[in-house]
């Protein structure tokens, strides 16, 4: 039963699109309604599903998905003539994301309420936005993986094209051409591990169990490693975001940062780290130097900016960066901090970008230099991003802090001394976030309020349950983050193993 | 008594319906679409016959010592008549308007039986079983299509892509006739067999000069590097469902021919003829993504695409043959989709004003199916999934990347960037930048919205369903 849910995850906003076909685009409260109700829906139903998760998670899984241990496992076979198949499963790490998404999705359709254009097709794009990115937190299979994954830049490019601001069109552009390069070098390497690996299957399952040649493992590794990092924006790919974030929508903001650059760090821990752990051991301090800029020069663009969307791109940048600093550390407590990284991150950014569209629908402009003073009048939204800020800068009691912390243990047990220095100087960086963080709330929020913002209202009903709700995750994984731990936990311990038993890399092998 | 061996039944029903075409025109009034609707119904009839033949047999059916018909055969015809039915769609509406500011067209059925012709070549290229017959095909599917071309004789752009055409594929017969010369010579027969037989035993510089030649010839017909230039010109000036035409079944019949050449008498030397494609693929799926970059009209634009496009499918005859016929076969179909369905859409937009990116300005505002039509078309041709062209290219990169090609594969996944560039300039043109002053409104007879709609269903759908792709290749084996 439960396996049929949560095959229903992805299908469900496949099927919201199409029973929205018939309906005019006039009757917008129509589509409204049936579309919140369909993230609500999926959101109650990803809900139940982790709690069951939960709840059985010690039981021996599905056979055939060991050594993951994969629940709610399905596979069905699809296109018979490249013996792909379609494969679904879940475990801590994916159910957690699932739910990232849920939230995500759910508060982005309710803040879109007062979207300008064509609703119909806006919301429409949203849930096949939804759809993709479900299905890679869902696909066990790389061919499916890749093709949910793929599929978000269609999406993505139309939303931000037709319905962004800005310079959209070039925002839109520069974001799908960068990610589509990145897929490109993704595609390109799945070949390779398919015939590479020997075994007739797309299955991650399947490839884990054998040890993909050295040589090829040295040069694809690099490839998939970092065409996944394109879409969680490493350096020297991270160059997309700013622009792509500043003109999207608030919605298409809050599921690109806070989900769509998620799949990315996702895929390099469950695709390349995972399938090539020889090469990763090789490959990963090289990539700790690239961190570098994302965590320690990310802030410090971030404190020159003026546009909050600008801003908030460039502290994702940073926060993305300890993600990759967490999986380049490869011991388990740094893996669990950069899946918790992951996962707090998406809250603490949807609450970001939400709350900076809610402000901007009110003033009509990003730049805070022409803000000021506005907390007197739209005290509840001020406060949401305040704790967003908080959550960013891993004040104790939210979610960043254990993510953090976390990353900054487990990358500190590295033994290796460039590892290190890079910790160190992350560690420091922390500072600067504070600083642009506090700064950039202190200009907007108080000081002198111009004439025009009288007329503010504070958030309605709608905007205010989309912040709690984003609080309250933000608050609950900083509070109580030993059930989440535990299950990460058991989700990582077997991609740890496998990078534990990965035989000593002989460099230049 | 002699009896006709079922499986060539639909092609003497396209060998005979064209004659019928042109016989009924004579009959009936000079205004009638009795011949319209009777090529419909005998290519429709076709196309159902061809799906009738069961694909069990690798080996074919011989017929005579010199047609065979076979599975890849069988599925090729199927694409060639779909291609032909599309294509008379097309020039149905063409010719009423005369669409992009051209003067209307003349003699409907003579352009339908002369396109039916052309796709009766590609139907004698994949049953050839020896050089003559092969070269046959390849002429009979180009010479009309020069015709096809001069067709609207009050177009002086027409008459000048026609010569442009008939100039340029000359010299590739000519090419091809001297290939064709040097591998009789080295081989003693035209026979694929006697061929292979001598292939296999060993090779000379003979047979090189041959291989170099048929490949210029080819590469002329398949637009490939450096043979290319003459597509941009004559796609634009050809009347717009020839150029979908061209787009499809010239290029299908092409690549049809290098399939049965390079699996049939040269496939003991495949591997060592596979450098050479891969440059040859690498390079002008380049040269087609760049020169694409840079069109404002929109036909030339497409016959950038579809140079680009050629690229990509010679990377599938990199890899062993089952996996490139199911992958040539494949793509081929889903190319015509996503081909056609573009083509519709300019057709319709071409009767109301010109054939430019401008022209597609608001269009999503005006008419939210054409911009939906158009999105699915180019999203496809760049190979997004979950459409139907992601899936296409994949089975070309498979085939490809099975023999070890990964960096040819790379290179050409890395291309798709440079290609979604231009594609989704396209798709802006017609999503976000706004009309400038009033639009005329858009009117679509029932037979272009269902053309429409069916074909952009099948582009979202061919891709993802299982029994398409699975059940058109059942008689493939791995």
């Amino acid at each position: 039963m439960e396996t049929l849910l949560f095959n229903l995850i992805w299908l469900i906003p496949i099927l919201t699109v199409l029973v929205c076909i018939p309906v005019p685009g006039s009757k917008t409260n129509v589509l409204k309604a049936i579309h919140t109700f369909s993230g609500t829906l999926v959101l109650a139903l990803v809900g139940y599903l982790a709690y069951h998760l939960y709840t059985i998670s010690g039981t021996p899984a599905h056979e055939s998905a060991a050594p993951l241990l994969l629940r709610f496992f399905t596979d069905i076979p699809w296109l018979n003539a490249f013996n792909v198949h379609y494969i679904v499963g879940a475990d801590g790490l994916n159910i957690f994301l699932l739910l990232l998404t849920a939230v995500i999705v759910w508060g982005g359709i309710l803040v879109s309420y007062n979207i300008k254009g064509n609703q119909k097709v806006f919301f429409a794009l949203i849930q096949l936005l939804a759809t993709s990115v479900y299905g890679v937190f869902m696909s066990m299979d790389l061919v499916l993986f890749f093709v949910f994954y793929e599929m978000e830049a269609l999406c993505m490019y139309l939303m931000i094209a037709c319905y962004g601001s800005g310079r959209k069109d070039y925002g839109g552009k520069k974001l799908t051409l960068t990610l589509a390069f990145g897929s490109s070098m993704i595609l390109a390497t799945l070949f390779g591990i398919y015939f590479e690996g020997g075994v007739n299957s797309w299955s991650i399952v399947e490839l884990s169990k054998v040890t993909l040649p050295m040589d090829f493992q040295m040069w694809a590794f690099p490839l998939l490693f970092m065409g996944f990092a394109v879409s969680s924006s490493l350096f020297p790919f991270h160059f997309w975001s700013p622009d792509g974030h500043a003109s999207a929508p608030t919605a298409v903001s809050m599921l690109a940062a806070g989900v769509m650059m998620k799949m990315g760090a996702y895929g390099c821990l469950r695709i390349a780290l995972f399938l090539m752990p020889e090469a990763a051991k090789i490959w990963l301090p090289y990539v700790v130097l690239l961190l570098i800029f994302n965590v320690v020069l990310g802030p410090f663009i971030a404190l020159r900016h003026k546009d909050l969307k600008y801003i908030t791109a460039y502290s994702s940048i940073s926060h993305l960066g300890l993600i990759f600093l967490g999986l380049a550390a490869l011991t388990p407590v740094g893996l669990r901090g950069a899946s918790l990284q992951m996962i707090s991150h998406g809250f603490l950014t949807g609450l970001f970008f939400a709350t900076i569209g809610m402000i901007y629908e009110r003033t009509h402009t990003r730049d805070i230099t022409q803000m000021g003073g506005i907390m007197r009048k739209i005290p509840f939204l001020g406060v949401g991003f305040v704790i967003a800020g908080f959550a960013g800068l891993g004040l104790p009691g939210f979610s960043g802090f254990v993510a953090e912390s976390n990353i900054f243990i487990g990358a500190f047990q590295q033994e290796d001394t460039v590892t290190r220095i890079v910790t160190i100087l992350a560690i420091l960086s922390i500072t600067t976030t504070a600083v642009y963080i506090l700064q950039t709330a202190n200009r907007m929020l108080h000081g002198n309020m111009p004439a025009k913002y009288e007329t503010l209202t504070d958030g309605c009903f709608r905007e205010k349950l989309v912040v709690v709700v984003l609080v309250l995750c933000l608050l609950l994984i900083g509070i109580f983050p030993g059930w989440i731990c535990d299950l990460l936990d058991q989700s990582i311990a077997p991609i740890f193993a496998k990078i534990s038993q990965a035989a000593a890399p002989v460099v230049g092998g | 008594m002699y009896t006709l061996p079922n499986y060539l039944i639909p092609d003497v029903l396209l060998l005979v319906l064209p004659i019928l075409v042109i016989g009924a025109r004579l009959v009936c009034k000079k205004s009638s679409s009795i011949p319209w609707r009777l090529a419909n119904l005998g290519l429709v009839a076709t196309f159902i016959l061809l799906n009738l033949i069961p694909l069990t047999n690798n080996s074919g059916s011989y017929f005579l010592s010199n047609w065979r018909v076979d599975d890849f055969g069988v599925l090729m015809r199927e694409v060639f008549v779909l291609s032909a039915i599309l294509g008379t769609w097309l020039a149905k509406d063409y010719f009423n308007h005369g669409a992009d500011g051209k003067p209307a067209m003349m003699h409907l059925a003579e352009f339908v039986g002369t396109l039916m012709f052309a796709t009766f070549g590609g139907f004698i290229v994949v049953s050839a079983c020896d050089m003559l017959t092969l070269f046959l095909g390849l002429e009979m599917a180009t010479i009309p299509m020069y015709a096809l071309t001069a067709w609207n004789k009050k177009d002086q752009y027409g008459s000048e892509a026609a010569t442009k055409y008939i100039l340029m594929g000359s010299v590739a017969t000519a090419f091809e006739l001297f290939g064709f010369s040097y591998l009789y010579g080295f081989a003693g027969s035209i026979h694929f067999d006697q061929i292979l037989a001598a292939v296999s035993a060993g090779t000379n510089p003979l047979l090189w000069i041959a291989i170099l030649f048929i490949f210029c010839g080819i590469g002329f017909k398949l637009t490939l590097f450096p043979f290319y230039t003459w597509a941009p010109d004559v796609y634009e000036g050809a009347p717009s469902p020839v150029t979908a035409v061209l787009s499809v079944t010239s290029k299908a019949t092409a690549i049809a021919f290098l399939v049965v050449l390079i699996y049939g008498p040269l496939a003991a030397i495949q591997e060592q003829v596979a450098p050479l494609i891969a440059l040859l693929a690498c390079v002008t799926l380049f040269v087609g993504n760049l020169g694409a970059l840079k069109q404002s009209r929109l036909r030339r634009f497409m016959a950038y695409s579809s140079i680009a496009q050629a690229g990509y499918i010679m990377i599938a005859l990199l890899g062993p043959e089952e996996m490139t016929k199911t992958a040539i076969v494949y793509y081929i179909f889903v190319y015509a989709v996503a081909n056609y369905l573009a083509f519709f859409v300019f057709g319709v937009i071409g009767h109301y004003r010109e054939e430019s990116f401008d022209s597609l300005r608001g269009l999503s505002k005006q008419n939210t199916l054409l911009a939906v039509a158009l999105a699915a078309a180019m999203f496809s041709l760049a190979g997004i999934p979950p459409l139907a062209g992601f899936f296409g290219k994949f089975h070309l990169f498979f085939s490809g990347a099975s023999t070890g090609h990964y960096f040819v594969v790379a290179f050409a996944v890395l291309n798709n960037v440079l290609a979604l560039y231009y594609y989704l300039q396209v798709i802006k043109s017609a999503w976000t930048d706004d009309a400038e002053g009033e639009l005329s409104p858009i009117r679509m007879v029932k037979r272009q919205r269902f053309a429409i709609i069916a074909l952009m269903v099948a582009t979202l759908l061919l891709g993802v369903l299982p029994f398409l792709s699975n059940n058109v290749f059942t008689g493939f084996t791995f």
